[in-house]
């Protein structure tokens, strides 16, 4: 009721950014504790801003808890930003939240969301109807939709039954019912296999190619990069990088990476492989059996031998030296801007 | 395609209501409540009242159609309120909230729909009481019954409306509905008539809307005079109840929006 009072004055004419964010904050208030409660601040977002023009399918790639669903929840209009502004479509999603609401559609990640006690079809007959699908047209839709993520045939079966990847096909056809412009979506093959997760991938382009502008969230660099026309790494509430997946890449163009497979190695290892004055970054990849230390320099693979000899005794395993990938890149950019959990700095007693 | 309407309310709200209902029966839990604990609150009253040496078949109707109405109050809460904390729970709360349609009528839909299953207790106790108990079936203004029967309906789904807003904002609200549930019971006269109850009690009756749906079904079944006044009250209360949930509910989306209780998180 609130929402279609704050019907825009001017529809925004053709705006250039599809999608915009300046400078978007959002903290979460919590409570720990239950006789003395303490209140804790949590940065969720801290200052974002980024440009999504019209038609282009842009990639918010990030680890867990980077803020990549905090920053889409203000952009939809479900949660309210802390400070800063952000326009859909022209629109700005604190104050116009109707015209934004009509204009977008989005999907969150994992399985929940839908009525599964009922068909597909009831599901999408059920969501066209609360997103005002004209009723003349909601059957052609409906069936142009299933068609679309490949559900036809399924529609009538109950949503229980269905595997992870047609639930989120499903939820897919329910963001783009009303025919948005713009689709949000979070962390799409979030639990899909791999065949499930190509050929969402899969419909993903096809819906760009229609011309609808796409802001996709993932926490796969390969992801990201096979999808994307442009990447924003987001850390810890920031943005670190954007660009191409190769812009990306380019930063970490002439590097060599080690890369160490070592068996019962102390804690202070990968300090004393830090210690190196030739090496940039150290990142460990904890297996079952073994730790492998990926050491990024620029020195070549004659760096190798000085490496094992810092290890000292450690026990050591396969050793490769190789080119490095957008996922080096990557991880190399959420190593070396993360930062300190706060939390616990900014706890503040309130009883 | 630009289909997006907001002047088809009454669509909408029809649409939601019967998907509601259909949901709600998929419920095994809700069937229960709805179907079921009528019947044993109405066996309940009849063996009580037997052994109280009771026999006189209006009575036997009063007993009927308060046990009838504890079911439905029952219904209206869990169906209300528990059907928020189901949503929150299953991921669709956000979606409905935020869809571009008035949530209002979105959650006018679902409480309607709670409802209008919830009265079908009345009817199945009054079965019950006729096969089991002989209980005859007479009506004193026959015709005045659907009228009242609707304004209770219209009442109730009002407050249940009310209730619903209070889930929306709080994760834990399970408890107040809770909590609702027997006082209720007894002060709008469902158990033991109003006369009975503590003078002070009485302005709480007035103003809690079940003591004029119960007081309009029964002024038509057994009452001496038509029911007028009650279903206006009913009425009356109805349009303020819903007043009062549409203003909670700008208070309620606002402070979501602020402080992310739409999900479980
Ligand atoms: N409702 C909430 N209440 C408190 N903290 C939250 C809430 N939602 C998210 N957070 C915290 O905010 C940070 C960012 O979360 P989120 O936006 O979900 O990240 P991502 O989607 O990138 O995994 C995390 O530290 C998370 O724990
Ligand atoms: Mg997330």
């Amino acid at each position: 009721m609130s929402a279609s009072a704050h019907r825009p004055a001017v529809p925004a004419a053709d705006p250039v950014f599809a999608i915009e964010a300046d400078d978007l904050v959002r903290s979460y208030e919590t409570h720990t504790g239950v006789l003395r409660r303490h209140r804790l601040h949590v940065g969720a977002v801290k200052g974002i801003t980024f440009g999504i023009r019209s038609g282009e399918l842009f990639g918010l790639l990030g680890p867990n808890g980077a803020g990549k669903t905090t920053t889409i929840k203000m952009l939809i209009t479900l949660l309210l930003p802390t400070s800063g502004t952000a326009r859909v479509m022209g629109y700005d999603v604190v104050r116009e939240t109707q015209a934004v609401r009509e204009r977008i559609g989005y999907v969150f990640g994992g399985d929940r969301g839908l009525y599964d006690r009922v068909s597909a079809l009831d599901n999408l007959r059920y969501f066209a109807e609360l997103y005002g699908v004209d009723p003349a047209f909601q059957q052609r839709r409906i069936a142009e939709l299933l068609e679309l993520v490949g559900l036809n045939g399924r529609e009538r079966e109950k949503v229980e039954g269905y595997s992870r990847g047609m639930r989120q096909r499903l939820h897919i056809a329910r963001g783009l019912l009303h025919d948005p412009q713009v689709l949000f979506l979070d962390e799409p093959s979030i639990g899909l296999d791999p065949v499930g997760a190509r050929e969402l991938r899969q419909t993903v382009r096809s819906l760009v190619e229609s011309g609808k502008t796409v802001l996709l969230t993932t926490h796969y660099m390969f992801e990201a990069d096979a999808l994307c026309d442009r990447i924003a790494v987001i850390n810890a509430g920031r943005i670190v990088a954007e660009g191409t997946g190769a812009d990306l890449k380019a930063t970490v163009a002439n590097r060599t990476i080690v890369e160490i497979e070592t068996f019962g190695a102390t804690p202070d290892a990968i300090e004393r492989l830090r210690a190196d004055p030739e090496v940039i970054a150290v990142n460990s990849d904890q297996r079952e059996q073994s730790e492998i230390f990926l050491v990024q320099s620029e020195t070549g693979a004659q760096i190798t031998s000085r490496l094992l000899a810092a290890l000292g005794d450690t026990r050591i395993g396969k050793v490769i030296a190789r080119e490095p990938t957008l996922e080096d890149a990557y991880v190399d950019l959420i190593a070396t801007t993360g930062e300190p959990d706060e939390r616990s700095a900014r706890a503040a007693s309130v009883q | 395609m630009s289909g997006l309407n907001r002047v088809r309310p009454l669509r909408l709200v029809w649409f939601v209501t019967w998907f509601n209902v259909r949901m709600l029966l998929t419920s095994e839990f809700f069937i229960l409540t709805t179907f079921i604990t009528p019947l044993i609150f109405a066996t309940l009253a009849f063996l009580l009242f037997r052994s109280g040496g009771g026999t006189a078949g209006q009575t036997l109707l009063y007993v009927a159609l308060g046990s009838g109405m504890m079911g439905v109050w029952s219904t209206t809460l869990f169906g209300c309120g528990g059907a928020i904390a189901w949503q929150r729970w299953e991921g669709t709360l956000e979606l409905l909230v935020n869809a571009p349609s008035r949530y209002d009528f979105i959650l006018a839909g679902q409480t309607l729909g709670t409802v209008v299953l919830g009265f079908y207790g009345i009817v199945a106790t009054l079965a019950w009481g006729v096969v089991l108990f002989g209980m005859p079936i007479e009506a004193s203004f026959p015709l005045m019954l659907p009228f009242s029967l609707l304004a209770a309906v219209i009442s109730l789904g009002a407050l249940g409306m009310l209730i619903a807003t209070t889930f929306v904002l709080y994760r834990h609200a399970n408890a107040l509905g809770n909590m609702l549930e027997y006082p209720i019971w007894l002060i709008a006269g469902l158990l033991v008539p109003i006369s009975a109850l503590p003078f002070w009690v009485r302005p709480l009756s007035w103003l809690v809307v079940p003591t004029w749906g119960i007081e309009a079904i029964r002024g038509a079944a057994i009452g001496a005079r038509p029911p007028f006044g009650p279903i206006a009250m009913c009425l009356l209360l109805a349009v303020v109840y819903y007043l009062l949930a549409r203003l909670m509910l700008v208070v309620v989306l606002a402070k979501a929006r602020r402080d992310a209780t739409l999900t479980l998180q």
